[in-house]
């Protein structure tokens, strides 16, 4: 083997390309570099796929935990890896194909998108809660700055906002670090995890808030997500893509992580974070209801899976975890999708609002249909793979005959289903307006990164088993914490 | 095959002349109860044979002339498939290839045939009076099948043949061991020959009005044939399936004359009522026994 | 490169023909963590796959008239797929993957008409979708007492949990046909949806939900013995669903009189026709599910015809109204002749086999001794003939009432062609009722372990309370109305048509052009009068429904105003919240 593969590359690789940014200026490479870094990363992912089945890999860095810095590569970690450099590589192929939004292939978005692609590999990869900070607050800074990149009002409100929700979220984070580190004087998440039985009751419950909060800002959790819509709203869609389809994701996975890692009984956060979830979701899903701007109504839609995915993550029986997992992936595939088909409808219309769309299929064919693909999808209606994954998670509840999230979820589809088919009917509406003129360099192969993800999201929904191994190893390694101790903290002396 | 055309045409020559004897005894009955002198017997027999002589006769389209042919092909159909005699060969017609339920439903083609003839006209009067018939068809039709219904489940069966054949005597007549049923349907019965006070305003009654108002001539005689036949028909039916049918053509015209002259007596009695009245007087009155019939006879454990 | 798609489609409608012909073996195709879907033709799903093979070319021939529009007819090969593969399907997950697949490819075609309003549209998908998650929801109860997804004989459950799943099913299902209080999206959709495809949902659709329905007896073989009542003869589930399908019937019925638009009242005819198979399920009894197939049957024959006749007349004059049209039986005999079968079918007049199924019907509720069922249901098919007569009168009869009636000509001939083959189909049912039974209908009985009713000649229809016979009945039908119109014809004096349309008896005036002379509309307008009617009118459920997304949508703008745009409010709930639940996890000592 000539080449040393490890995980850090999953970090190393943007990191790096990021700082020779000028040189990728100079040779005109920016957007090429952006993409292929991306398909790099997601081809390395796979290709180890075969590994890490059969056991997780560690990368130690200097010196072996607890005491040093280490990489845990397992198959969740690989899977949401590859997740993340997928969809930033279908993002930034779309970008690289598009015309539009010049200021998103500037050196700025590029280092940016990288970071942010880089910050939330080492998050899902990172076995030590220290660094864990510093990738959250890598991620952090990278979204703030790409929030803001428009620089037009309403993009530097959201950059704006979003720093000061962000910072706030981030002390809370810190704060409950600190408080473990000196409780245990560890920050090596598995022998934190160790200790974590023994502090006293009142500590696990502060820290555990702390962290449940912070986390929960970031993860877009009710009560904590009042800021989502308006940063949805005010980013370039392109950039919103990635904060629905990989920054929530990478915080979802610490909090699971974390709540699965520490816990020695997990049932003791269970009916926190279902309930959590549960109202997420219901509370998301009926403001969407009345929203009359298409990225809003995405930012609440978006909000709602997000719940959906915790009430079935914090469930932790395999069936729903590792439906939650599939329903990760392809709710990151489908709002990919969306928002991107979002970026393109505002080359053509100046607003996205619901009255300003009227028979948008009669300019933009591809687009109302791709968008009703993406809707099916995200309402879970087959044969696109939105139902498998809520399939898995229903069968899950059922399998241990708990009804009540059942009822909640349907109720919840059926009114994300309201809204949905009510700018589905909206963009198939009849006008009397003719078809307005395509706008200039408007061309099918910006399709292109869109038809990949729906072509992904049938064949995922027809063919799932192709995915099935690899969630449900997935699933175990999230919810292992014995098998993640022993590998972690076996190899000590 | 010769049998049969020949009981065909005579089951047909008796409805017509019971036809004709009976709608002229009733205007003899009306006229004195009015304290008039009234027609002869034969007035009706008179008057059908003008119609049906008439040289000149204004027909509206195809269908204003195919109409009264349905009706009266609907009229000779359900002649032919009820059963006039008990334990014969004769006057049999179809009957054993069809049953009640065909029977009611062949009774309904009369007044759909009209419908589409009158439609065809093109005045507004007739189809109001159309309207009108259906609508009150909608109020006795209830009524009347519940009351067959009853008589079905109590022999279990719906042919006609069946339910004449168990009652053997006078005892087991249904009209005694199934009076409600008897009660719930004869009204609504009434009501199916047009009789008062459950019938629509015809043309030759009042104003210029009702389902008949277009037809003269020739196609009035033919409607006028059918409805004479028809109403035979309906009094055989009941007579068979309450008054025990009849094994000979005496007793048959006994019972059907009684159902008549009962039907006539009400009628020269009591007003018409209005077509919305009609409908909610067989939905409360007549229905509301069928239901206590249901229950007294079905539901309970003693039937 | 226009006739070769058209040809395509054309194809394409006979997939269901060719599966039904072709389909051997089951086929399994295995999904996710031991979840695998199996596809076989049963004889009950092979009936509705017939029905399906039935309709589909017929109404992909008028369609090949408009222009050729490949998403239409991708969307209809979804539709179709969808359809046979929630036939075909041998468990639920199969199941419902058509089942949804139908709904979503259905919406989606509801949408390409022009005439679709956002409420329309909405109450489609969304009545549809409940239907649908009440069945996932069905499904997932099943699943987690059976531990299978398969469509089979499910024994041994408690009460309780069998009449939830019961009535799950039952729910899912009563929406797709489009019960009673739950039909809010039948009129509208089938009203709006462009006219042919009104055909498909009406005649094809709409019996899926049958389908779905049928297969509870396979989930429940032994019934609701355990819950039968004291003074019916048979199960009270059955009772209730009976009573459904009434009260479905009879009101649809009346509401369907007081439309004054062909096809809402088509839509509304639809709904109380479907109601009587929901009855006739509800008896149970092999006649009565016989009679239901029957219905089945024939409803989906009579409502492509008269859909299609209908979907001509509009092309023809554009007009959808009954105040609109008129006299067209002399510009359009054909399809005269079309909506004249049509009604004598849809009302269950005998020769033609509507009148088959009733008997069938009506026989099964005498002999489980439900007389009051069976009060309901003639009060129900007699009120039928008022719209019945509407419906023929409204265009066809009476006046001219818009200068495109006065100058329309025959519908094209890719509509007549479908017309001309229902037609013949329907009039050969009527004199065949054995046949269908024999061939079509105890198959499917057989099928589902009951007793097969039997016919002892193809021309007979019999029953052990007696039955009838088609030939005899149409043959002297027919005998005398020829010879009746020989004879009247042979010795006929003058007759002569009526010199113009305006000669008329007409309350001794002479009627003009201006003279209102057309009744479409108004016929069935004083049936309100009659009380119970009068009431059944004023009440709808349109006012509880927009109540209901009021209620929701008042709740949305609620919650709604926590999304503010004041990061201080944000940032003050987080801490605050923070501070709550510590002291009171604090002081509780948890």
């Amino acid at each position: 083997m000539t080449l040393h593969f490890t995980p850090v590359w999953f970090i190393a690789v943007p990191l790096l390309l990021a700082f020779l940014a000028p040189l990728w200026v100079r040779w005109r490479l920016l957007m090429p570099v952006l993409f292929s870094a991306q398909v790099a990363l997601f081809v390395l992912a796979l290709s180890w796929l075969p590994t890490v089945r059969i056991a997780p890999i560690l990368e130690t860095i200097v010196i072996a935990p607890p005491l040093g810095i280490h990489l845990h590569l397992d198959a969740i970690a690989l899977l949401l890896v590859a997740l993340f450099s997928f969809a930033g590589a279908i993002v930034s192929a779309f970008i690289w194909l598009d015309n539009g939004a010049a200021h998103l292939r500037e050196r700025p978005a590029f280092i940016l998108m990288l970071l942010l692609i880089a910050g939330s590999n080492g998050m899902v990869l990172t076995g030590d809660i220290f660094n864990l900070y510093v990738f959250i607050e890598i991620v952090g800074v990278s979204a703030y700055a790409l929030a803001a990149i428009r620089r037009d009002k309403t993009a530097l409100e959201a950059g704006l906002k979003y720093v000061i929700v962000g910072s706030v979220a981030a002390i809370f984070i810190l704060f409950a670090i600190v408080l473990l580190y000196l409780q245990t004087g560890q920050l090596n998440i598995a022998a934190l995890a160790q200790a974590f039985g023994n502090m006293p009751a009142q500590m696990q419950l502060l820290i555990g808030l702390l962290m449940l909060i912070g986390l929960s800002i970031k993860a877009e959790l009710f009560p904590f997500n009042f800021w989502v819509p308006d940063i949805y709203r005010g980013s370039d869609p392109e950039i919103t893509a990635l904060y629905s389809g990989v920054l929530v994701k990478a915080f979802l996975f610490v909090l699971f992580h974390l709540t699965f890692i520490l816990l020695a009984d997990p049932t003791v956060a269970r009916n926190w974070l279902m309930a959590l979830g549960a109202i997420t979701m219901i509370v998301a899903e009926l403001v969407a209801l009345r929203q009359n701007d298409l990225r809003r109504m995405l930012a609440y839609s978006s909000l709602g899976q997000v719940g959906l995915i915790t009430l079935a993550l914090a469930f932790a029986s395999e069936a729903t975890t590792a439906g939650a997992l599939f329903h990760m992936v392809n709710h990151t595939l489908i709002k990919v999708l969306l928002f991107l088909l979002a970026a393109l409808m505002l080359r053509q219309y100046a607003s996205l609002k619901l009255t300003d769309v009227h028979g948008l299929s009669r300019t933009m064919p591809l687009a109302a249909g791709l968008f009703v693909l993406g809707a099916l999808a995200v309402l879970g209606l087959p044969p696109f793979s939105g139902f498998i994954s809520k399939l898995w998670i229903l069968k899950g509840f059922a399998d241990v005959q708990t009804f009540w999230p059942v009822a909640l979820i349907l109720t919840a589809a059926l009114i994300e289903a309201g809204y949905y088919f009510r700018w589905i009917r909206v963009f198939y509406a009849p006008t009397d307006a003719l078809p307005m003129a395509k706008i200039e360099g408007e061309k099918t192969l910006n399709y292109a990164p869109l038809l990949v993800i729906a072509g992904l999201l049938i064949v995922l929904g027809v063919a799932p088993f192709l995915l099935e191994d690899w969630l449900q190893q997935a699933a175990q390694a999230l919810l292992g914490r014995e098998a993640l101790l022993n590998a972690v903290l076996g190899v000590q002396p | 095959m010769a049998h049969y055309i020949i009981d065909a045409l005579a089951m047909l020559g008796m409805s017509y002349v019971m036809g004709f004897l009976f709608y002229g005894f009733y205007r003899q009955f009306n006229a004195r109860v009015q304290r008039r002198w009234g027609p002869s017997v034969f007035q009706n027999f008179f008057d059908n044979m003008k119609f049906l002589f008439k040289t000149e006769t204004i027909i509206h389209g195809p269908m204003f002339f195919f109409g009264p042919m349905i009706i009266f092909a609907g009229a000779v159909t359900t002649v032919l498939f009820v059963p006039y005699l008990k334990d014969s060969n004769w006057l049999q017609g179809f009957s054993h290839s069809g049953n009640l339920i065909l029977i009611i439903y062949l009774l309904v083609v009369g007044p759909l045939g009209n419908a589409l003839a009158v439609g065809s006209s093109g005045n507004p009067f007739g189809v109001m009076g159309v309207t009108r018939g259906l609508t009150r068809l909608m109020g006795l039709e209830v009524p009347f099948l519940l009351g067959l219904a009853l008589v079905m489940v109590q022999h279990e069966t719906a042919s006609v043949h069946a339910i004449m054949a168990a009652q053997t005597d006078f005892a087991h007549w249904n009209l005694m061991t199934n009076p409600i049923a008897f009660i719930v349907m004869i009204l609504p019965f009434m009501a199916s020959q047009h009789a008062s006070p459950f019938d629509v305003v015809g043309a030759p009654v009042e104003v210029y009005a009702g389902p008949r108002v277009e037809f003269s001539g020739r196609l009035l005689g033919v409607l006028m044939t059918q409805n004479m036949m028809m109403t035979v028909a309906k009094l055989v039916l009941i007579a068979d399936l309450f008054l025990g049918g009849a094994t000979t053509i005496w007793a048959l015209i006994a019972k059907t004359f009684a159902l008549f002259l009962l039907t006539a007596a009400v009628s020269t009695s009591f007003p018409r009522l209005r077509t919305e009245q009609t409908v909610d007087f067989f939905w409360k009155i007549p229905l509301g026994l069928g239901v206590i019939g249901v229950i007294a006879t079905v539901w309970f454990p003693w039937s | 490169m226009n006739l070769i798609t058209k040809l395509l489609f054309l194809g394409l409608s006979f997939t269901p023909a060719a599966t039904f012909f072709t389909w051997d073996g089951a086929v399994a195709w295995s999904l996710f963590n031991g979840i695998t879907l199996s596809f076989d033709l049963t004889p009950l799903s092979a009936f509705f796959m017939l029905l399906l093979a039935i309709g589909a070319p017929l109404i992909a021939v008028p369609m090949l008239r408009e222009k050729s529009d490949e998403s239409a007819y991708a969307l209809y090969a979804l539709l179709l797929l969808g359809m046979q593969l929630l036939l075909l399907a041998g468990d639920f997950i199969g199941f419902f993957i058509g089942w949804e697949m139908m709904t979503w490819s259905s919406y989606l075609l509801l949408l390409r008409s022009p005439r679709t309003d956002l409420e329309g549209a909405q109450s489609y998908i969304l009545f549809n979708l409940a239907s649908a998650f009440l069945l996932l929801a069905g499904m997932l109860f099943l699943y987690s007492i059976t531990d299978d997804f398969r469509i089979q004989a499910v024994d041994g459950l408690l009460t309780a949990d069998k009449l939830v799943l019961f009535v799950l099913f039952s729910l899912a299902f009563l929406i797709k046909v489009g019960a009673l209080p739950l039909h809010l999206w039948v009129p509208r959709s089938y009203d709006q949806a462009p006219d042919l495809f009104s055909a498909f949902l009406s005649a094809l659709m709409s019996k899926m939900g049958i389908y779905g329905l049928m297969i509870l007896p396979l989930l429940f073989p032994d019934g609701f013995s355990e819950i039968s009542g004291r003074f019916l003869n048979g199960p009270v589930a059955g009772y209730v669903l009976a009573w459904i399908g009434v009260i479905t019937a009879t009101i649809a019925t009346f509401k369907a009189i007081s439309q004054e638009d062909m096809k809402r009242l088509l839509a509304y005819s639809s709904i109380a026709q479907v109601g009587y198979i929901v009855t006739a399920l509800g008896v149970g009894s092999s006649l009565a599910i016989g009679g239901a197939l029957f219905q089945a049957l024939v409803h989906t024959l009579v409502k492509l015809l008269l859909f299609i006749t209908i979907a001509g007349i509009i092309l023809q004059t554009g007009h959808r109204r009954f105040t609109d049209l008129g006299q067209l039986i002399s510009r359009m005999p054909i399809s005269f002749f079309g909506v004249l079968i049509g009604i004598i079918g849809l009302a269950g007049m005998p020769p033609l086999p509507g009148f088959a199924a009733k008997y069938l019907m009506y026989v099964g509720l005498i002999e489980a001794h439900w007389l009051l069922l069976l009060a309901a249901m003639i009060l129900a098919s007699t009120a039928s003939f008022v719209y019945c007569y509407k419906l023929i009168y409204g265009p066809f009869l009476g006046h001219a009432n818009s200068p495109e009636a006065k100058t329309a000509t025959e519908a094209p001939w890719q509509y007549l062609i479908p017309q001309i083959i229902l037609m013949g189909m329907l009039v050969a049912l009527g004199i065949f009722p054995g046949w269908a039974i024999d061939v079509l209908i105890d198959p499917v009985l057989i099928g589902l372990n009951m007793t097969p009713i039997g016919a002892p000649t193809w021309a007979q229809l019999s029953t052990n309370y007696g039955g009838y016979d088609g030939v005899v009945l149409m043959s002297v039908f027919a005998t005398v109305f020829v010879l009746i119109t020989a004879l009247f014809l042979l010795i006929r004096g003058n007759m002569h048509r009526a010199a113009s349309p305006y000669d008329l008896s007409f309350c001794g005036e002479v009627p003009t052009a201006d003279t209102p002379l057309h009744y479409g509309a108004g016929m069935g307008r004083e049936l309100r009068r009659v009380p119970l009617i009068g009431w059944i009118l004023r009440h709808t459920t349109t006012g509880f429904y927009a109540g209901l997304t009021r209620q929701t949508q008042a709740a949305a703008g609620v919650i709604g105003t926590l999304y503010g745009s004041n990061p201080q409010t944000w940032l003050l709930l987080a801490v605050l919240i923070f501070a709550v639940t510590l002291t009171i996890q604090s002081v509780t000592g948890a």
